[in-house]
């Protein structure tokens, strides 16, 4: 079980890790969000196995008895998935207001301070570059 | 000691949040609403303050769990002190924008995201478990990226998302951390870890596998946050496009939560055993070239904005350096540096927006001749920036002087560096003096408009205010520096030797009883 969930991680981290060495923020966007899910399963798999070395699944908590499955980590898992939605929500929204005010989501042309075509002063062309 | 009001300090800025959203129309009543909730806040914080002052730990069980079960809030001498200033720096910023920001940037829902934003560093600087210090973190990261773009300027856009995704992939690391602690450890209790981890190496039975790569993960992903030396290329262009005081509560708060959440870790836990020989080194080569590279990278910027926002890089070396010592005078020198930095480098912050209102830009080929024109404004600025300097009867010369003469003994090479950055620090400091304020203007160039968000109304009496009392704030930490060193000592030893700290989390001895069972997958 721990070695399934050990390559699941090790799949999602590397699709995650090529996302986001793109120059489009569309997919970086995606990549932090598959990141977020790898970290949680990562979680699941730190908090042991749930076949018992017998063959017999740990039970629920709710059931009671003996050989109960750690349900703090789920808590956790449960936390960051709530914290995952809403950063996904703000980024996306991000997103969308930077393609509409900017009209790009490429990194590259978004690091410009002052886009050649916008600019509405022409005297500041003269630091650009400065401190980049 | 028992003091379960320390909840307000969260529950206090989060009522206030969620009032502010149903006052969103009202401007007046969201001002006097946000300064009732810092000032109840302050006053709590500082009435807490003298209560510990004798090195006492105040813990509060949410909900009557005890510890290691349930929530702790944990009010000593480290996140008192924190607590304390980084309220002040709220108050400051917050009077300072009733003037500084214009009023469509405001119905954006600025005072609830600056509540918000207290919330999260409240109980980052309160928590007791490191679960509830990623939470901290979180809410903090939340209003703080939408501080970052409130107004929605097509620069502010464009640079936020350098922050954006750094952090979130910090905060991503930060929860498989965790969930790897627990796997370890089985708990999650900053106590309760302290004392398993201490007990495994006076034991001789030592760490599991995998504690020194879950310690470098969490250095990362506090260095993100705070700063230090590889990680903090999101800083400057950051700072540089939101407004001014947002830029100041920035710079006064968001790095220095990431160095207390190693300075709150590292020494208890992750530091311990043969982490310290892993840790310590990458600490002072990242403070070393933190502080030189910070400085050097401000002493070659041309505008005022961009000198002082690499400079809060410079200054959040002297703090690692602190750390790097993990001596009792090491940290306590550190922290007094902290409470200091924040205040003056908030001030500085607030000083620079009132100049870019002065002269339209914050370009130094255009300043000029501000000092005749606005004298409380230069004695303002040259006070803070002295202190900033460390000149002796300002407040971070006793910084820097516990710090340079705490290292010189093992390693002198960092004092060097440090006494060096503090010359280099003054040349930066005086080029803002001499070109913005004494010398004439160069050239009538024609004023150019104000950075976005900043064209409020003319009235600077809320700028004003909000300066002065962080001036004044800054010049009694120099007066009374020995109350606060010695507050700051306490902390330093509370570090160093944690029994106090577990003690008074767990004053029943649950802890101490094995009542978490080490060890789990």
């Amino acid at each position: 079980m721990t070695t399934v969930l050990a390559i699941c991680v090790t799949v999602i981290v590397t699709v995650s890790v090529y996302l986001m060495l793109s120059r489009e923020l569309k997919s970086i966007a995606m990549g932090v969000f598959l990141l977020g899910h790898g970290a949680n399963l990562a979680i699941i798999a730190m908090s042991g196995s749930p076949v018992l070395p017998g063959g017999d699944l740990r039970q629920p908590p709710i059931l009671g008895g003996e050989n109960l499955v750690d349900a703090l980590p789920q808590a956790l898992i449960l936390t960051a998935i709530v914290i995952n939605f809403a950063v996904m929500g703000f980024l996306l929204t991000l997103l969308v207001v930077t393609a509409r005010k900017t009209g790009t989501l490429n990194v590259d042309e978004l690091a410009l301070e002052d886009p050649p075509v916008a600019s509405p002063e022409p005297d500041r062309s003269a630091d650009r570059g400065v401190g980049r | 000691m028992t003091d379960n009001l320390l909840g307000l300090l969260v529950v206090i800025p989060l009522a206030t949040a969620v009032a502010s959203v149903a006052l969103i129309r009202h401007r007046i009543p969201q001002r006097v609403l946000g300064l009732v909730s810092f000032g109840s806040m302050l006053v709590l914080a500082l009435g807490w303050l003298s209560e510990i002052r004798d090195g006492d730990v105040l813990v509060s069980q949410m909900g009557g769990w005890p510890a290691p079960y349930g929530i702790t809030l944990v009010f000593d001498s480290l996140s008192g002190l924190l607590l304390c200033a980084g309220l002040v720096v709220a108050l400051g910023c917050y009077v300072h924008s009733f003037s500084m920001l214009d009023p469509v940037t405001e119905r954006r829902y600025f005072h609830p995201l600056i509540q918000l934003l207290i919330v999260g560093v409240n109980q980052c600087f309160l928590t007791g478990d490191l679960f509830n210090l990623f939470v901290g973190f979180e809410i903090m990261l939340m209003a703080s990226y939408g501080l970052l773009v409130i107004g929605g300027s097509r620069r502010q856009l464009g640079q936020a998302y350098k922050y954006l995704i750094l952090n979130l992939i910090a905060s991503t690391v930060f929860v498989v951390c965790a969930g790897l602690v627990y796997g370890m450890f089985g708990t999650l209790n900053l106590a309760d870890l302290a004392r398993i981890v201490d007990a495994r190496v006076a034991s001789g039975e030592g760490l599991p596998p995998g504690f020194v790569g879950v310690s470098v993960l969490l250095l990362f992903v506090f260095g993100a946050k705070g700063a230090f030396f590889p990680l903090w290329f999101w800083l400057p262009d950051t700072y540089h496009t939101c407004p001014v005081p947002v830029a100041a509560l920035f710079s006064g708060l968001l790095t220095k939560v990431g160095v207390y959440a190693v300075a709150r870790t590292f020494p208890l836990i992750f530091a311990v055993g043969e982490a310290r020989d892993v840790v310590t080194p990458l600490l002072l080569v990242s403070a070393a070239v933190t502080m030189l590279l910070g400085v050097l990278g401000a002493v070659s910027q041309n505008n005022v904005r961009r000198i002082l926002a690499v400079h809060v890089i410079s200054q959040v070396g002297y703090m690692v350096f602190g750390l790097a010592l993990m001596t009792t005078a090491g940290l306590a020198g550190a922290l007094y540096y902290m409470v200091q930095h924040m205040v003056v480098k908030s001030s500085l912050f607030l000083c620079c927006g009132v100049m870019e209102r002065h002269a339209g830009s914050d370009d130094l080929d255009r300043l000029g001749g501000l000092l005749k024109r606005d004298r409380f404004l230069g004695v303002a600025f040259f006070v803070a920036a002295m202190s900033l300097v460390g000149l002796p009867p300002l407040s971070g010369f006793f910084g820097k002087l516990v710090l340079v003469r705490e290292g010189w003994a093992d390693h002198w090479w960092l004092s060097v560096v440090a006494l060096l950055t503090g010359l280099l620090t003054l040349v930066s400091m005086l080029k803002i003096w001499t070109k913005g304020f004494w010398l004439p203007p160069a050239e009538q160039a024609p004023p150019a408009p104000g950075r976005d968000g900043d064209t409020g109304s003319g009235d600077l009496r809320g700028a004003y205010a909000g300066i002065g009392f962080l001036v004044v704030v800054a010049v009694l930490i120099g007066l009374a520096a020995e109350p606060i060193y010695e507050i700051a000592f306490h902390a330093g030893e509370q570090l160093t030797d944690p029994s106090a700290y577990i003690r008074a989390v767990d004053p029943h001895g649950l802890i101490a009883a094995g009542g978490a069972t080490g060890g789990g997958g």
